[in-house]
């Protein structure tokens, strides 16, 4: 009889028409009609945030409006562009923006780097407008999270990607389409895979951090990096960041490191030296989602292997294995620590979902911002107080460092417990601490070092001493 | 909000109908999904083999997800819409004789073509489709060989000649684009090659139409009729058209664009009593005042027609029952009534117009109503349930957004300013704070501009709004 599909061509039709009179009478009333356009068209909205999905000029204006909202406390920059040209903009938002203060540690999300995952694109562009809001309106927490953390919100890494998913016509999405950039490259299996030399440097001795010195120039010539790629390794490796969370779409879980397996198998746990924090911080998002720690969820599909779930988290490798992801090219390239938020069963669900995602995830982003004034941090200064960068932070017991940043600032995520934490740095002397780490917030541990021409100058000083001391004893 | 709720569910229904829709992988092959997910194959191969799979084996568009490409199938659907269109314009239009005509008769006289094609990829028609067997409008050559993609172009540009309206072309595109069987991107490309198609049409009609007011001084009605006017598809053939021209087209331009607004006039005024069906509809357009809102009324009207064709066209096919196509335009008509209340109490109490310099310049562009119609409909379709708007790269889809963008980035500015006030109470610091802010605005928009993260209009309007604060 009469396909739905002709209902719904005609419901189109209809609401078409209606509309399309409206804005046909408004052309000739800019101020009346853009409100009632603004009425008819943000279907749901709530405080200035609108629940729609946002292609890249969109994406940009909002952007540009929670700009122009907060000027105090935001900075729209770019990290590159996309291989179609689309800038990958980024919004920071903090009490002095575009500067990093020393000691303020450095949060980033990173949103839809599968374009056709589109859930954590809205809610990086939802999160930023309503940081802004809640900052104006004084709720405490938003404002001493913007005081004291510098927040950068990429909402979509893969602009390219993301217009031709959200090209489709109706509203099934193919599960492929748009998830790689323009140049059919998967994002998440472009970065220089790490996991694989840290496996062998495990085994027979070597380093599993900061590896990749000589980065930059690398990274440039290397022919198989995305743009994006490229520009996110850039970004990286400019900007100290701590915390960090990649977001996308397809499952409901919170993954942390590492992916690949070591053994190369299919799926294995393979636990990287911080597991404790990372599932720390796994739950941290996933316990305040409803949905995601439901114990009693359902699978996303009926045949999913969902066994290695705990609490809506799981480590990345236990899942399945993921070589060349940005998520462990944080974890071992610098000092941040990543988790990859899986945030909706289906990968770019209808716009009407929209706003009960960010009702499910909001107080989880909030939560999980948080998690970055945990553990210890502090300065590294030499005996005339001036910072030390590049020194290097170890903590007994766990096989992984951190690294002081160009203010001899550092941040080392622990979960609660007593810990020796050793600063060092070529040239000069190491010194180890004792630290007892709360839950919360971060205990502040400085370190004085001394270098090796200043303790041979004192010991000098001494020898002298004990030679005048004697020489004057014994009259020589 | 009965109607909506019932358009939501509506809407929702086609879901779980739609079965060639590929399913995504269980996790149970992992390994695929890990082999599948390592590299995605290059675009241009995907493509390729989508082309080769489509000449091969023809299936209808719901089922060939993601990859459309500007293939056979996609000519073939072109091809029905524009046959479908021309169906219905001639039931309204008088005869009308053309030196193209005589291809057409020809076609017509051989009814022995088959309609195989055209019939596997539209499968909600149920039957209704004798009429294509006669090969009435030519979906094959004389030879009975499938028409390719440039005869498709030709006979587009042809019919756009000959009807010296570029609305043509807009209406059989804005269809398409709602059934979903092209992309914008393939509208565009379309546009193109239509144009430059045109555009020959028209240099070669102009060079006969030389030759033969050389030959003889007088020229028919319908000649004069046919010579190249004002028709003009996109601003690369309007230059090509002026500069190619010579001066005898320019009086010919003069009487062409009356035939072209007397054709648009008796087509909207015939079939008024169509319109009975909507009273609501009726009341308004009477309440429009004719000599100062006459653009107006007319795109009302256009809008309004090509609904109730789309109605009928649906109901021809068997898509929906007569009763349906009635209910839903009876509910329109309902729609339009409450929409209009909307707008008179908006009307009532919104003054924001003052603060809007910048807009009112955009909205006047579009002196083409057939364009704007196009551009209406796209916007329209981007609110409805397809879940992303197709505004930002449609040939519509600027008209409204600067004035949305910039009333919101005006709100956003307002919130701004009165933060910094409530936050910034030392005396007779406002001021200033309002000056050294403008400076500040000025330079990051620059700075913006320079980065591509604004683009200059915007800043221009930004700075406006800061300097009249």
């Amino acid at each position: 009889m009469a396909g739905p599909r002709g209902r719904a061509l005609l419901a189109l039709c209809a609401a078409l028409a209606a509309g399309g009179w409206l804005l046909g009478v408004g052309a000739q009333e800019p101020g009346e009609s853009a409100a009632g356009m603004r009425r008819r068209r943000r279907l749901q909205q709530e405080d200035g945030i609108s629940f729609e999905y946002h292609r890249y000029p969109e994406l940009r204006e909002a952007l540009v409006s929670v700009w122009l909202q907060c000027t105090a406390i935001s900075r729209i920059y770019t990290v590159g562009r996309s291989f179609e040209g689309r800038e990958l903009l980024v919004i920071e938002l903090s009490d002095n923006p575009g500067v990093h203060e020393p000691g303020e540690p450095e949060f980033k999300y990173v949103g839809n780097m599968h374009g056709n995952e589109a859930v954590g694109r809205e809610l990086l562009i939802f999160l930023a407008q309503y940081l802004c809001n809640e900052y104006q309106k004084g709720n405490e927490t938003i404002v001493n999270l913007i005081h004291s953390t510098r927040i950068h919100i990429m909402p979509s890494l893969n602009p390219d990607g993301f217009e031709k998913a959200a090209s489709q016509p109706g509203e099934l999405k193919d599960w492929f389409v748009g998830r790689s950039n323009a140049q059919g490259i998967d994002l998440n299996r472009n970065f220089p895979d790490l996991d694989r030399i840290v496996y062998v440097n495990e085994k027979e001795g070597g380093p599993n951090n900061h590896l990749l010195k000589n980065l930059k120039k690398i990274v440039d010539q290397n022919a198989k990096l995305a743009p994006e790629t490229k520009g996110v390794i850039h970004w990286i490796m400019d900007i100290p960041f701590v915390l960090s969370a990649n977001l996308h779409g397809g499952d409901l879980v919170a993954n942390y490191p590492y992916d690949e397996t070591r053994s190369g198998s299919a799926h294995e746990y393979s636990s990287c030296p911080d597991d404790a924090i990372f599932q720390s911080l796994a739950r941290s998002y996933s316990s305040y989602n409803p949905a995601m720690s439901d114990p009693s969820r359902p699978p996303c599909r009926k045949n999913d292997d969902d066994s290695s779930f705990v609490d809506g988290t799981t480590n990345g490798a236990a899942w399945y294995s993921v070589p060349g992801g940005m998520q462990d090219f944080n974890y071992l390239s610098s000092n941040c620590f990543e988790i990859t938020v899986e945030l909706s069963c289906e990968k770019f669900p209808p716009e009407e979902t929209l706003k009960s995602y960010w009702e499910d995830n909001k107080n989880s982003l909030i939560n999980y911002l948080e998690q970055i004034h945990r553990g210890v941090k502090g300065f590294v200064r030499d005996l005339q107080g001036n910072p030390i960068a590049n020194a290097t932070i170890s903590v007994e017991g766990i096989d992984h460092d951190v690294i002081s940043a160009k203010d001899g600032d550092y941040w080392r995520l622990l979960v609660p417990g007593n810990y020796k934490l050793t600063a060092s740095a070529p040239g000069y002397l190491a010194i180890t601490k004792k630290v007892a780490v709360p839950y919360s917030p971060a205990v502040g541990v400085d370190f004085e070092l001394e270098s090796f021409s200043e303790r041979k100058e004192e010991e000098k000083e001494e020898l002298m001493e004990w030679w005048k001391m004697m020489s004057e004893t014994l009259n020589f | 909000m009965g109607f909506r709720a019932a358009w939501a569910l509506v809407l929702l229904l086609p879901g779980g109908l739609i079965h060639g829709f590929p399913k995504p992988r269980g996790v149970e092959d992992k390994s695929l999904h890990n082999r599948e997910l390592s590299a995605e194959r290059p675009l241009n191969e995907q493509i390729a083999e989508a082309e080769a799979d489509k000449i091969k084996n023809i299936s209808p568009p719901e089922n060939t997800p993601g990859e459309t490409n500007y293939s056979f199938v996609d000519n073939l659907n072109l091809l029905k819409a524009i046959t479908e269109k021309e169906k219905i314009e001639k039931e309204k239009q008088s005869i009308r004789s053309s030196p193209f005509d005589n291809k057409l008769n020809v076609e017509d006289v051989d009814s022995t073509k088959n309609r195989k094609p055209i019939d596997d990829y539209d499968s909600t028609k149920s039957g209704l489709d004798h009429k294509f067997q006669d090969d009435p409008d030519g979906l094959h050559q004389l030879d009975g060989t499938p028409l390719t993609a440039d005869d498709i172009v030709h006979k587009i540009a042809t019919r756009i000649y000959e009807e010296n309206d570029r609305g043509v072309f807009d209406k059989i595109v804005s269809k398409l684009l709602n059934l979903g069987l092209i992309t914008e991107s393939q509208a565009h490309t379309l546009e193109d090659e239509v144009a430059e198609a045109l555009q020959k049409l028209i240099s070669k009609e102009a060079n006969n139409y030389e030759e033969e007011l050389n030959k003889s001084t007088s020229r028919t009605e319908n000649q004069a009729g046919k010579t190249p006017g004002k028709v003009t598809l996109k601003a690369t053939t309007q230059n090509g058209f002026t500069n190619r021209e010579s001066d005898e087209t320019i009086s010919n331009t003069l009487t062409l664009a009356n035939g072209l607004e007397r054709r648009t006039k008796t087509y909207s005024e015939e079939n008024f009593e169509e319109l009975q069906y909507f009273p609501h509809f009726y009341a308004l357009l009477k309440s429009i005042d004719s000599e100062k809102e006459a653009k107006e009324k007319e795109t009302l009207i256009t809008i309004m027609k090509t609904l109730i064709d789309f109605v009928k066209m649906m109901v021809k096919y068997g898509t929906i029952s007569p009763e349906e196509g009635v209910a839903y335009l009876e509910n329109l008509d309902e729609t339009i009534a409450l929409q209009t209340k909307n707008k008179l109490e908006k009307n009532a109490t919104d003054n924001k117009s003052k603060l809007f310099p910048a807009p009112s310049e955009k909205s006047h562009e579009e002196t083409d109503s057939t364009k704007e119609e196009t551009a209406k409909m796209e916007k329209g379709h981007g609110t409805l349930k397809d879940s992303t708007k197709d505004s930002s790269s449609g040939p519509g889809g600027k008209t409204d957004t600067p004035k949305e963008k910039t009333e919101a980035y005006l709100e956003a500015i307002r919130k701004n300013i009165e933060w910094l006030k409530k936050h910034d109470k030392k005396g007779n610091k406002e001021d200033y704070d309002l000056s050294k802010m403008r400076d500040f605005i000025n330079q990051q928009a620059d700075a913006y501009v320079a980065k591509g993260i604004l683009d200059k209009e915007e800043a221009s309007a930004i700075k406006r709004i800061y300097s009249t604060l």
